[in-house]
């Protein structure tokens, strides 16, 4: 005898249970477009607004070198760059930096790239192109290194840095510089560290310091006027300030 | 319940096989004529195999029913296992010798050749693959003395290729292989069946979609879709009965045959 309600019942779970896979494969299916429609869509807006803020970036520094001084140039001295590994050397013959600004503007960059912070390094030190988004680790450790003056030999890590091209390295070293009163070295190793992160608050401070230390207080004010402009730092601005009391007093 | 337009269809899918209930079908047909004309021949062994339910049962049934008007046949449809029982049946039914005692080889022999037949008596055996190797190989020394002509069945399984055997392999004259129905053998089985017994509304419910369920339920087995047929129509005459508005009388709905097909365990859910 035909038991017809406990038929059905088994039915349906025989139903359900066939369409199991079906359901669960379609299920999965959609997921993954979606992660991927999702994945595809932020890489596409990531391409697109970072052009856009580093060419608002530059046109916000064209117009003020425009009115400070476009003719200042800062080099390193004493041939040091030469001394630097060949892919830094590299970088340093390079005169036009190319994911920064359209071919049109190379004249104007060329003048006013000493000056602006992320090209300020420029005439001769131009950011290579991998260098120019900024890392997450480069911003969040800029003085995680801590100084030990007791047993360290500075032309190893100079050596290191060298070799590496660390900007950490360059920063630890242009600070020991300061520190130890060799403001050319101090300088350089400054500039080249910007040259290689152009993030590193304290790299550029050192730099403005440096420059301050060596006599050139006006380069000094306006590469922090414009390294403000672009990063509002306080500590810039502050540096800034104590540079226009010393000149005042 | 008597009076459902079911009812009857239900009772034509009943599992027994009877040569009455022979259904042709072109591929079946074909085969069943080879078996006949090898049967003329001068074979002493003729192997019919398949899978089960392709129909060897109700071919050598079908067999039986038709040879028996004119020559002397004996069909053994459930095996009989042990040795002696085996001869003495067979000395019985065919040779009318009564016995109750153990017949030797030697004894058989002496009777089949005291014993003249116009034509060689020919024996029918089922479900050959459980008898034992000694009792074939008497068989086939009954085979080879040409006192009587055997007709043997043989499931073919997957996992055992019991044709493979050396004492088939050796002395079988001729092998015909049953093969499962296709889905338009089975349309023409379960169509002819019901026409025949003049079912034409529940014929004509049962259209191509169904019959591909059907088939791909039951995989071609005969026996199978005998089965699911008699549950389907069983449900169909109870819904006939309490539920009528849920009959759908121009198509067998697909829900109800893979109920049926769970009743029969043709699905396990």
């Amino acid at each position: 005898m035909l038991n017809i309600p406990s038929l059905e019942r088994r039915w349906l779970k025989y139903k359900i249970k066939s369409y199991f896979p079906y359901m669960l494969f379609s299920f999965l299916t959609v997921t993954l477009i979606i992660v991927i429609t999702i994945f595809i869509h932020l890489e596409e807006s990531n391409k697109q607004t970072l052009p856009t803020l580093v060419k608002q970036e530059s046109k916000d520094i064209i117009l003020q070198t425009k009115d400070i001084n476009p003719e200042i140039i800062l080099e390193p001295s004493m041939q040091f760059i030469e001394t630097m590994p060949s892919t830094v050397s590299q970088s340093t013959t390079t005169s036009v930096s190319i994911p920064i600004l359209p071919p049109k503007n190379v004249a104007t960059m060329q003048k006013i790239a000493p000056i602006s912070p992320p090209a300020k390094i420029a005439q001769n030190v131009i950011i290579p192109p991998s260098l120019i988004t900024p890392t997450i680790k480069s911003t969040t450790q800029p003085s995680s290194i801590k100084r030990d003056t007791a047993t360290f030999d500075i032309h190893e890590i100079e050596d290191r840095f060298k070799n590496n091209s660390n900007p950490h390295l360059g920063l630890y070293i242009a600070r020991y510089h300061y520190d130890h009163g060799n403001y050319n070295e101090a300088y350089n190793y400054a500039l080249k560290t910007n040259s290689i992160n152009n993030t590193i608050e304290e790299s550029w401070l050192i730099f403005a310091k440096a420059m301050v230390k060596l006599g050139k207080t006006d380069q000094a004010k306006k590469t922090l006027q414009l390294y403000i402009s672009q990063s509002n730092s306080d500590a810039a601005r502050n540096l800034l300030d104590s540079f226009e009391k010393d000149v005042s007093k | 319940m008597g009076h459902s337009l079911f009812s009857k269809p239900k009772e034509l899918f009943i599992d027994i096989v009877n040569p009455r209930d022979y259904v042709q079908i072109d591929s079946v047909s074909h085969m069943y004529q080879n078996l006949k004309s090898s049967v003329q021949k001068p074979l002493k062994m003729i192997l019919l195999y398949g899978k089960p339910g392709t129909g060897k049962s109700m071919l050598l049934h079908k067999l039986h029913h038709d040879l028996s008007k004119h020559q002397k046949v004996f069909m053994v449809d459930i095996p009989i296992i042990d040795e002696n029982d085996f001869l003495r049946v067979l000395a019985q039914k065919i040779y009318g010798h009564v016995n109750r005692d153990a017949i030797t080889l030697t004894t058989f022999l002496e009777l089949a050749s005291a014993v003249n037949y116009p034509q060689t008596p020919i024996v029918l055996l089922d479900e050959a693959q459980l008898y034992s190797t000694a009792l074939m190989e008497k068989i086939r020394l009954i085979s080879d003395a040409r006192a009587l002509k055997f007709v043997i069945t043989l499931h073919k399984t997957d996992d055992e290729d019991i044709i493979a055997k050396e004492h088939f392999q050796t002395r079988i004259w001729e092998s015909i292989e049953l093969q499962n129905a296709s889905p338009e053998e089975l349309k023409i089985y379960i169509q002819k069946k019901l026409l025949k017994s003049n079912c034409f509304d529940v014929a004509n419910m049962i259209n191509d979609k169904n019959i591909k369920i059907i088939s791909r339920l039951t995989k071609g087995n005969y026996r199978d879709a005998n089965k699911l047929m008699f549950s389907l129509f069983s449900l169909y005459a109870w819904f006939e009965e309490y539920h009528p508005s849920k009959i759908n009388y121009n198509s067998l709905k697909p829900k109800y045959i893979e109920m049926a097909a769970i009743h029969t365990g043709l699905i396990h859910a």
